[in-house]
């Protein structure tokens, strides 16, 4: 069941991200319809908690709520992966990054490193 | 008395000295789960160290030696008897085992708590923008900067970047992924939490301030190592580097240029491991920074002990 909710987060979210608009329960229940039998309160509650986590935002329009993403998908992704790397600069336990961010210089020393290597050993 | 001098000069020693004698020592990087262990083995030394120097001021050691019945006979005396309890000797080294168990607790506490709380949130963002690759076994997001991490924790996993995988030949991102799957079986985001916990709990104390960057950084080589029994060496090394460059640093610079550097030369110039006796040596190292101080500990009680006891055999 929440595995359930998790998923059409993530599909809902796809959609919003897609059309780039505003939209309502309805339409995006008619979308999803589409592909699979849903009720009405589940994409509304589901909705619903997107808006909570401050990924949609949403209007009043009559009695019901226009939604829409806060952010793109592009913005969204920047951000969380930034945070990624802010969080594994001091907080070792919580992300391992394979490769902390380098300046230019430290990487072209890398480069270099890799240069003076026989290539007769290269097999990539 | 003599004793709890003895294991506070131990402490302090070790605290400060053996950073500077395991920073410098080359043979970490030639076997970095034994300079794992050894940094390991110095920080819970201290730690013991100064909780057994307590004790020894608390409780009388010619009692330690008689065995377990006399010794908690006399910890319970101490407990019911309230002028021994008051002595001002006794409280202040017990109030300090308690601070000092208190304080290593609640950063333990802290520090896996919090990266657990921030892993989660992390998560569920992933959740909306990864896809699970089950060919790769890891995340897939759609991102134009190149960035490999893993996610530790019970349901772990490795995520790569579309913008990594572009950048990067199928041998190196295998290579990789082995890297960053070795970090998640080998538990790594624990050892390192252990690290940043002493770190927190003792803070400007050498021997945890450094332990916590030299553990983060033997830990990588680790992690490199593993890989390389299933990849070749080369493929690590340019991975690495193919990470590395071409992308603009645009935010928060990290502090990996010279552990970056150094595990690109040991990928392509491998130093043959330690020796058998350089193993052994490195064993018993981390053997007597455990054992020592509760040897220290021990010793008078041990003395008393046997002086009763051959005191007896003799007057038979």
């Amino acid at each position: 069941m929440v595995r359930g909710l998790g998923e059409l987060e993530s599909t809902i979210m796809d959609h919003m991200w897609a059309i780039k608009r505003p939209a309502s329960v309805r339409d995006v229940l008619e979308h999803l319809q589409q592909e699979r039998a849903l009720a009405y309160t589940t994409v509304m509650t589901v909705m619903d908690k997107l808006h909570t986590k401050g990924l949609l935002k949403r209007q009043p329009v009559g009695r019901a709520y226009i939604y829409e993403a806060v952010s793109s998908k592009e913005a969204y992704t920047a951000d969380v992966m930034r945070a990624s790397l802010a969080a594994s600069g001091n907080r070792a336990a919580t992300l391992v990054h394979f490769l902390e961010r380098l300046t230019p210089e430290e990487a072209s020393a890398l480069e270099a490193a890799l240069q003076v290597y026989p290539p007769g050993g290269r097999s990539s | 008395m003599i004793v709890a001098i003895v294991l506070v000069l131990y402490g302090l020693l070790a605290a400060l000295a053996l950073p500077k004698v395991l920073k410098r020592a080359s043979w970490a990087d030639r076997a970095p789960r034994l300079g794992i262990a050894m940094w390991q083995a110095a920080g819970a030394s201290v730690v013991a160290s100064a909780l057994l120097a307590a004790f020894a001021v608390a409780v009388p050691a010619s009692v330690v030696g008689h065995g377990l019945a006399d010794l908690f006979e006399a910890c319970a005396a101490l407990l019911g008897d309230e002028a021994a309890l008051n002595s001002t000797s006794t409280r202040a080294s017990l109030a300090v085992a308690v601070l000092i168990v208190a304080r290593v607790g609640y950063m333990g506490a802290a520090v896996l708590l919090r990266a657990r709380r921030e892993r989660r949130r992390h998560a569920e963002a992933l959740s909306l923008l990864g896809r699970h690759d089950g060919d790769l076994d890891a995340l897939v997001v759609d991102y134009d900067e190149r960035l490999v991490y893993c996610l530790p924790g019970r349901k772990g996993h490795a995520v790569i970047t579309t913008g990594a995988l572009r950048s990067l030949a199928p041998e190196q991102v295998a290579a990789v992924l082995a890297h960053e799957q070795a970090h998640l079986r080998g538990r790594h985001h624990l050892v390192l939490a252990a690290a940043e916990a002493l770190a927190r709990a003792f803070p400007r104390v050498p021997l945890f301030e450094q332990g916590r960057v030299e553990v983060a950084r033997l830990v990588e080589l680790l992690a490199d190592d593993v890989a390389a029994r299933r990849h070749q060496r080369i493929h690590i090394a340019t991975a690495l580097v193919g990470l590395a460059t071409g992308s603009v640093p645009a935010f928060a610079l990290g502090a990996g240029g010279e552990t970056a550097l150094t595990r690109v030369r040991r990928m392509l110039h491998p130093q043959a491991p330690l020796g058998r006796r350089e193993r052994i040596t490195g064993r018993l190292a981390v053997t007597v920074l455990l054992a020592g101080p509760a040897t220290l500990a021990a010793a008078p009680g041990v003395a008393a002990f046997l002086a009763h006891h051959c005191h007896s055999l003799l007057s038979l």
